[in-house]
């Protein structure tokens, strides 16, 4: 039995794949690359593969990790080639690793989240203004903001030990800015960019107008070296 | 158009990625101003079409030739509706993303009346103009076929050009014939012409029908070309085993209906069971080899990745090897972890035997179709079961750890009476008393006995093509003595609507004059009629006022044997000779054999010079 972590891309072509949807293709791409993928035991057996991370629908990234359970040595050329040429257009596997079984689980070792962010503001915001709001929202001690609990309740919760940073630059020609956002995990807890976009609209005036038609795009997502 | 739809459309509807056309074996080809295009039409969500069999054989079929480029396009769902035309943009294939309009052909797969209304909102979407009449040169010829073009006069104004029966071999004439009318620059009605003259193919146009003034009927059904056949005789391919099926098919990225692998095993069923219009037009009976089922199944869990395959027919025990094939194919998937299943299953012990074979460990929920409650009932319609049956079976299903058995009914079949009704009940009762004779040990913890009940709607080409529907408020009292009958706590029980059915009833065997309700009811925005949610009686029935139609007259109105039918022109092979001697067996409760028991000439042998049934 060996457990492959691999790093992949989603990129537009794929970006409206939910969750559940992206689970599905790998289980059948693995199926289709003839992979010997170890399932679970018990009544109902499933094929033992996981992401680090549930992307959202419209996500794109160059950084995702997944992992999964074959029963035959493989190498790593092998895989990678042999999964990419399944893969459609729109998901390619870029590395990948063959761990011991004592490895951790991926989503245990998440460290940060580097995100660039395409999205509409309200006409005629001065970049240079917004770029100050940028500054003192991050020089706030504490951000608070609504979320609801396990319960469903609303509690409160701290977002600013999870920000790292937040850049904002200009979309020349368009009705949208740039934004390049560090986000940090913490006990595997982060916040999603759109939750801080919203924040930072509620802290001040309304700039940036939040709707399905943002653009996400995850660079980087950085992982503790012992994973 | 592609770029803006994918930023600007796309993340405001649910299931963006059904809109793409970018799943895992979708073809995409480059297009050359000779390639035929042709956009699959199925008027239902992508999540019901793509789990469509026959969609993807025509899908494989017409793009195994490099000079076509078959794309797909489904219903969009109401969000995405909105969006199109808030955006003033067309609708779609999906696959090239190119406006429906511009394609050669748009054809239409017809599996149930309540998805006409789709078809026109799906052409007014596309931009095409609705009535055939009034096409213009340049736009596509609008084409359909698949069970309901078994009747396609409700549909006849709006579609060019019917495909009468399997249209895996016509459909490539009709593209040779395209290729040749190219060539030579001839007019729309050129094309439709040399059409015309395909057998199997139908083009309303070409036909004229008179009618009673008085009572409504048909008096007069005939073409008014030479070019046209005056009976249009049904395609069937006779050699089942050879014929196209694709290695490759598309795989949906969202969870479709049925979403696994669908393989046919056979056509056609010889049971004869007489409210069945699938078991009459699909006859004869052909069935695929062992071998080319397991090899084909093979190379399709290879192409896809699918972990299920379920074995499609009308009645997969029937099939004459069905124990040879099910040994092999688990063996087969046992290394795959791939899971079969058998939709279709009669009543009989035997069928549980075989479930057990497949389902090593789930007992999920068992269902059976005994259809009507009563022998005497289920002898009018010819449903081969006896009480007997059914109670071994969910014995024998009891024994082996089942608790939940659903059992399907029909209310308003012919001649039924109220002691029919109670017979559902009654057997409902037997069943859960089966349960409580099995020893507590070896059952099920927990038992759930569901009866489910629908309205019988008449179907043409069946028996019971000529009968009247039970109104609607018979179907209520029916409904409600039923619910009063049940008395165990045991058995819950489960109706459908009968607007719906009574809708159905009337395009089921309606003639052209529907054409203008049609019209009218899509004008008021019925759409999705087969979604409880959006089926809207009221809008329909002012539809039917304003086009100053009355609906009873084809859902309700009983026959004569003599009166000419709208479908009558079509010769499906089984005889209307044969129809009417069942509809006289039925109502005397006289039962007709299984096919391969006894042949009872249905027709379908003088039909085909040289076919034999049974070997
Ligand atoms: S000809 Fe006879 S055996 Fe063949 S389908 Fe008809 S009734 Fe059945």
């Amino acid at each position: 039995m060996v457990k492959i972590q691999y790093q992949f891309k989603r990129s537009t072509p794929l970006r409206f794949l939910s969750h559940l949807d992206q689970q599905r293709l790998f289980q059948r791409a693995f199926r289709r690359a003839n992979m010997p993928v170890e399932y679970s035991q018990g009544f109902n057996p499933h094929p033992r593969m996981s992401f680090a991370l549930a992307m959202s629908v419209g996500l794109t990234s160059d950084g995702e990790y997944g992992e999964v359970i074959v029963s035959e040595d493989i190498d790593v050329e092998t895989f990678i080639s042999r999964m990419n040429k399944v893969l459609p257009n729109g998901l390619e596997i870029v590395s990948a690793n063959i761990c011991g079984e004592g490895v951790g689980s991926l989503s245990a070792a998440l460290s940060k989240s580097v995100y660039r962010i395409r999205i509409k503001v309200i006409p005629e915001t001065d970049l240079a203004a917004l770029a100050e709001a940028i500054q003192s929202y991050l020089a706030l001690p504490q951000i608070l903001i609504q979320k609801r609990n396990k319960k469903g309740k609303y509690v409160e919760k701290d977002i600013r030990p999870f920000i790292e940073s937040i850049a904002v630059f200009a979309d020349p020609g368009t009705d949208k800015v740039n934004i390049k956002m560090t986000l940090i995990y913490i006990e595997q807890q982060c916040v999603k960019p759109e939750q801080i976009l919203e924040s930072i609209n509620n802290q001040n005036s309304a700039v940036f107008l939040i709707d399905p038609t943002i653009e996400i795009h995850r660079e980087k997502l950085l992982i503790t070296a012992d994973a | 158009m592609n770029n803006y739809i994918e930023k600007n459309i796309l993340p405001l509807v649910t299931k963006p990625i059904t809109y793409l056309g970018n799943e895992v074996n979708a073809v995409h080809k480059i297009p050359s101003p000779e390639m035929i295009r042709f956009a699959f039409a199925f008027p239902d969500t992508y999540e019901v079409g793509m789990s469509h069999l026959g969609m993807k054989i025509l899908y494989g079929l017409l793009n195994e030739e490099k000079d076509i480029w078959c794309e797909r396009v489904f219903a969009p769902w109401v969000d995405m509706e909105e969006q199109l035309r808030r955006h003033d943009l067309p609708l779609y294939g999906l696959e090239s993303m190119m406006p429906l309009n511009d394609y050669d052909f748009v054809g239409f797969t017809l599996q149930y009346e309540m998805s006409f209304s789709n078809i026109l909102n799906m052409l007014e979407l596309g931009k095409i103009t609705l009535r055939s009449a009034q096409r213009k040169e340049a736009e596509p010829f609008v084409i359909a076929g698949g069970p309901c073009a078994y009747n396609p006069e409700p549909l006849s104004d709006f579609i060019d050009i019917f495909v009468i029966g399997e249209a895996e071999e016509v459909i490539l004439k009709i593209m040779a014939t395209h290729r040749e009318w190219k060539k030579t620059g001839g007019a729309r009605q050129d094309f439709l012409k040399m059409a015309a003259a395909i057998e199997g193919v139908y083009v309303p146009a070409f036909y004229a029908v008179s009618y009673d003034e008085t009572t409504g009927v048909i008096t007069a059904f005939a073409p008014v070309i030479e070019e046209a056949p005056a009976t249009i005789r049904k395609q069937f391919i006779e050699d089942l085993d050879q014929a196209y099926f694709p290695d490759k098919i598309v795989v949906s990225y969202t969870e479709t209906v049925h979403d696994r692998i669908s393989y046919e095993i056979f056509r056609g069923c010889g049971r004869g069971c007489r409210f069945c219009q699938a078991g009459m037009i699909y006859r004869p009976t052909r069935e695929k080899t062992v071998p080319t089922i397991q090899s084909k199944i093979k190379a399709l869990i290879a192409a896809t990745g699918y972990d299920e395959v379920s074995l499609s027919s009308l009645s997969t025990g029937d099939y004459s090897e069905i124990e040879t094939l099910i040994k092999n194919l688990v063996c087969d998937a046992e290394s795959g972890k791939v899971s079969i299943s058998l939709p279709s299953l009669r009543i009989d012990s035997l069928s549980i035997e075989m479930l057990e074979e497949i389902q090593k460990v789930r007992k999920a929920g068992l269902t059976l179709a005994p259809e009507a409650g009563t022998q005497r009932m289920r002898d009018v319609i010819n449903k081969g079961v006896t009480e007997e049956n059914l109670m071994d079976t969910v014995k024998t299903a009891f024994e082996k750890g089942w608790g939940h058995v659903k059992l399907y009914f029909m209310i308003g079949l012919p001649g039924e009476t109220l002691a029919d009704i109670e017979g559902i009940a009654d057997l409902g009762q037997k069943v859960v008393d089966e349960y409580y004779k099995i020893d507590r040990e070896s059952r099920n913890k927990s038992l759930k006995v569901v009866l489910s009940a629908s309205s019988f709607v008449p179907k043409p080409f069946t028996p019971f093509q000529w009968m009247g529907q039970n109104t609607p408020e018979e179907f209520k009292n029916k409904q409600r003595h039923l619910k009063a009958s049940i008395k165990d706590r045991k058995i819950s029980y489960s109706w459908h609507d009968s607007g719906v059915s009574f809708l159905e009833a009337v395009f089921a065997r309606g003639d052209r004059r529907l054409g203008l309700v049609l019209e009218k009811a899509h004008q008021k925005g019925c759409r999705f009629d087969g979604w409880g949610e959006y089926f809207d009686l009221q809008k329909w029935t002012e539809a039917f006022v304003e086009a100053g139609i009355d609906p009873d007259f084809y859902a309700l109105r009983n026959r004569d044997y003599d009166e000419i039918l709208p479908w009558d022109f079509i010769d499906t092979g089984v005889t209307k000779k044969f129809l009417k001697a069942e509809a006289q067996k039925a109502e005397a409760a006289v039962t007709t054999p299984f096919c391969p028991e006894s042949c009872s000439n249905c027709g379908i042998m003088e039909f085909k010079k040289g076919w034999k049934c049974n070997g």
